[in-house]
């Protein structure tokens, strides 16, 4: 069982890419190099109806990750606690784990000669910080980082709008204090 | 488990051995989002959201977190150059700023001598808060001439509803309203002034019903309650059904409409030349959904209308506005908790003072290039593009000698580029500041190294309406950039104008601040300041308008000599208005949806955002692309009366099948020839900007819809 996830909820996400940025900035890889990605999904009928979603595209660390398999120079590691690590100072560049992803999550950097994919910001989680797309950047609070076994509860309950919610009602108080 | 805190500064600084951080605030748009720039060894190592910020609560959009390229990138204009060469032939020299500013200042005071302080254009293009310093140096030259996309994009929403109700409507959403029209925008990509994503977003989830008015189904609308996808603009007779429905079935404020509205009898018998089966007719939107909608929003307190850019670039720009300030209005949502609030900013010398329009002499302001045609617009300073172009190349009413544009690129977002070139071609003197040499600065004289945002000392939003200000604060010093105030302060006092600026602009900075008894160096201590936040203010004070009344029969509009009551003209290509052309040019084009990460012209050298869209893109409609033998992916050719421009096809199956929707602004700065591919994809090539399809009152440019056809770029290679 991982010990940490983490979770987009796509439904929420209104596409701005900020996420896909965060993550630039974090680790500045080159152009065609993603670790997270937004596409579109849609619009199209779903049921007779239009829909529109985007979609996030990104590392799952998997239970149990082909990429680590099938890796000749066993350069990729599922740590204890869940997170599946690409070291890419043992990628010997073969390419084998970007044709087994099933998620497209692997991209190869030609700079490099080596794949490269999410980490989870392991070095940032390592240190008691969130991993950058997760760290509040998104205007969606859409990107959830948090203990696997309490992550769905967690999206479902959308603390962070209940403390939005408290935030403005108490700034409202105040300046209704001012006002009379 | 370990504490996780987002935007933990201290651990930040610990973990990745910064030396500091500062605390500042964005302007890559028009700016407010809060952040902390972290630096180390002097430079910025990265940017990250200000939970405490009350404007984005720690969220940040792209351009924001890629400032750092903006800062650092290889092709920025570090010292002023002039040219060498002809013009557009891309050869250059290094000058210094005394050289630079020398040169400047000696031409406009020989034009002035010559022929006129009004022979002098300035410009800017998006207000990027450096619009006060700018009017203060035309004003006081004496020049009426200020070219901004004011025209057509703001300047119209603060006139508008200026003359109606005293200041513009912010949506209070940390009220909650219960529902929300999303009225031609998309405030989550686009962050439209006085607005950003994140409280809009939050207001949604907290539960909020939502209708929108758009003719693409956008990702709100896929969240929406209501969907009303309407014909390109036809916005006003949209808004008027509505107001059919809120009139006729009595859904309206009647305390608000009893004591608080002038114009109410004219004004109903015009809605009720909109019948519900007229709007259809008109709109495409079917009547059942306009009433649905209409009573969804008047019977929700409070509900707001979430507006942008769009409806501002056509020709019933003003109307657009009035009429959906009316929706708002007569709902009883102006100025109430959770509505669109008159917010007041603390008490600051404002931007009109700043501006020193009081300075410029009567004599010279009834000289405003097409003053006597766009009344409205000449009243707020505001002059149409055309008009520049005009009295460049037919020199009529007078010649335009000189121009002086800092941060625009007028070239990529005016209507009719082709135009636009030839007087940019022509003109006698042109000055540029901007962070690169744009395809309009190639065209210059002198370019001035513009500053960013990470350059300088600044009291942000300070033109906005939502109330705030904001300290923004120097990181760093890039080569010789300078600020446009700073720039502008040197200038000024080259042409006789030391009396009314600075040592440095620190002066200035001081001087805004004077009516809050304090300094620059205080407010630097301070995260933000805003106005009192008062409530149904015009309940006790009325309206600040010359009835003291929310005006929906303007007295303003009257006296100029125009119809006092909005109405809907058909836009000058439509299927409707220009049926011939329609038969060669079969697709409605809009454009200028927002892209995250460009703001219109900017941003398409920086790698993180770039990365984001490769290509411009064409968005068509499956079936119609099926039409034209068109396979997503293929480079296009869109074509209109006055000329074509290549772009890449993406399928888009959430419009009409009559419609195609074209991005704005591109051009390619990794072509290193002098053009920098301006005329390939620019669809300002397409666009038109001819009196007759501006706005009467304002000049808005009509550049959002117009006819075009669309077929594969390989036919066409056939044909040549
Ligand atoms: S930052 Fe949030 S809203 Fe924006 S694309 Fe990423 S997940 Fe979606
Ligand atoms: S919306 Fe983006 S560009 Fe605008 S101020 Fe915020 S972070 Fe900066």
């Amino acid at each position: 069982m991982n010990k940490y996830t983490l979770k987009v909820d796509e439904n929420s996400c209104w596409g701005c890419k900020s996420c896909e940025v965060a993550c630039k900035q974090e680790h500045n890889t080159p152009n065609d190099v993603k670790f997270i990605y937004v596409s579109e999904d849609g619009p199209k009928y779903v049921n007779g109806k239009l829909d529109f979603t985007y979609r996030i595209n990104m590392c799952k660390h998997c239970d149990d990750p082909p990429c680590a398999s099938i890796c000749p120079a066993e350069a990729i590691k599922k740590r204890d606690d869940g997170i599946v690590i690409l070291n890419e100072d043992e990628c010997n560049g073969c390419g084998s784990c970007i044709e087994v992803c099933p998620y497209n999550a692997i991209s190869f950097d030609e700079e490099k000669g080596v794949a490269r994919k999410c980490n989870l910001c392991y070095f940032r989680i390592d240190n008691g910080l969130y991993p950058a797309c997760a760290d509040n950047v998104c205007l969606a609070h859409c990107i959830y980082f948090g203990e696997t076994d309490k992550i769905d509860q967690v999206i479902k309950e959308k603390p962070w709008l209940q403390r939005r919610v408290e935030q403005a009602m108490m700034e409202r108080a105040r300046q209704t204090k001012e006002e009379d | 488990m370990l504490e996780f805190k987002y935007s933990n500064v201290e651990r930040e600084i610990e973990v990745y051995g910064f030396d500091y951080a500062v605390k500042s605030h964005c302007r890559m748009c028009h700016g407010g989002c809060g952040v902390f720039v972290y630096v180390k060894d002097g430079k910025i190592a990265k940017i990250a959201g200000d939970p405490d910020c009350p404007i984005n609560h720690g969220t940040l959009c792209s351009k924001g977190l890629a400032s750092a390229q903006l800062v650092y990138h290889p092709d920025r204009l570090t010292y002023p150059v002039k040219r060498i060469g002809h013009k557009g032939s891309g050869k250059w020299e290094r000058i210094s700023w005394d050289e630079a500013i020398d040169a400047i200042a000696e031409r406009i005071l020989d034009y002035k001598d010559k022929y006129g302080a009004e022979s002098i254009v300035f410009g800017y293009g998006t207000g990027r808060e450096n619009e006060a310093v700018i009017y203060r140096i035309a004003n006081l030259l004496g020049s009426p001439n200020v070219l901004t996309a004011g025209h057509f994009c703001y300047g119209p929403r603060i006139s508008s509803s200026i003359i109606t109700m005293g200041t513009n409507p912010i949506i209070e959403y940390e009220g909650f309203p219960k529902c929300i029209m999303m009225w031609g925008n998309n405030v989550t990509i686009s962050n439209p002034d006085c607005y950003k994503g994140e409280p809009f977003s939050v207001a949604l989830d907290a539960g909020a019903k939502l209708i929108v008015v758009d003719p693409r189904f956008t990702k709100p609308a896929s969240r929406a309650n209501i969907w009303l996808q309407l014909r390109p603009g036809t916005d006003p007779a949209l808004a008027y059904g509505i107001l059919n429905v809120i009139v006729n079935e009595g859904l309206y404020d009647k305390d608000f409409v009893e004591n608080h509205v002038y114009g109410w009898e004219p004004f109903v018998k015009r809605v009720n030349e909109y019948t519900l089966e007229r709007v259809e007719e008109i709109t495409w939107v079917p009547k059942e959904k306009i009433r649905e909608a209409a009573r969804l929003f008047a019977t929700s307190k409070p509900a707001v209308i979430q507006w942008g850019v769009a409806i501002e670039q056509q020709i019933n720009c003003v109307d657009n506005d009035r009429l959906l300030m009316f929706i708002m209005g007569l709902t009883g949502n102006i100025d109430a908790e959770g509505g669109q609030v008159l917010y007041r900013t603390p008490p600051i010398v404002n931007v009109g003072q700043f501006g020193a329009h009081a300075m410029l002499p009567r004599e010279q302001a009834q000289k405003r290039l097409g003053g006597d045609r766009f009344r409205l617009a000449s009243r707020f300073a505001i002059i149409t593009p055309k008009v520049v172009w005009d009295a460049i190349l037919d020199e009529k009413p007078y010649p335009v000698k000189m121009l002086f544009f800092i941060s625009s690129n007028p070239l990529m977002t005016r209507a009719n580029a082709k135009e636009v070139y030839r007087a940019l071609e022509k003109v006698d003197f042109m000055a540029v500041s901007d962070f690169f040499i744009t395809p309009t600065a190639e065209l210059a004289d002198i370019v001035l190294p513009a500053a960013t945002w990470l350059e300088m000392d600044y009291i942000g939003d300070f033109w906005k309406r939502h109330g705030y200000i904001l300290p923004r604060r120097k990181v760093v010093q890039i080569g010789e950039c300078l600020s446009d105030h700073e720039m502008l302060n040197r200038l000024g006092k080259k042409i006789g104008q030391e009396q009314f600026w600075w040592d440095t602009f620190e002066g200035g900075l001081d001087f805004i601040l004077q009516p809050m008894g304090i300094k620059w160096n205080d407010f630097n201590q301070m995260d933000y300041v805003r106005g009192p936040v008062r409530h149904f203010k015009y309940r006790k004070y009325g309206f600040s308008t010359p009835t003291r009344k929310f005006e929906l029969c303007s007295t303003i509009l009257e006296k100029m000599g125009y119809d006092p009551l909005p109405q809907h003209r058909e836009v000058p290509e439509s299927p409707v208005s220009a049926p011939e052309l329609y038969k060669e040019y079969p697709y409605i084009l809009i454009t200028g949806a927002r892209q995250p990460g460009f703001f219109h012209t900017e941003n398409r050298q920086l790698p993180w955002l770039r990365s984001l869209h490769r290509d411009p893109i064409v968005q068509i409609h499956p079936d119609a692309a099926a039409n034209e033998g068109i396979k997503e992916g293929d480079w296009v050719v869109i074509e209109s009366p006055r000329g074509k421009v290549r772009q890449r096809a993406q399928f888009f199956a959430g419009m009409d099948k009559r419609i195609v929707s074209a991005q704005h602004a591109w051009w390619f700065p990794e072509k290193k020839d002098p053009g920098h591919g301006w005329a390939e994809s620019n669809i300002n090539i397409l666009t038109d900007n001819a009196y007759e399809g501006c706005d009467p009152t304002f000049g808005a440019t009509n550049i959002r819809t117009l006819l075009c056809k669309i077929y594969p770029e390989k036919k066409e290679a056939a044909h040549e």
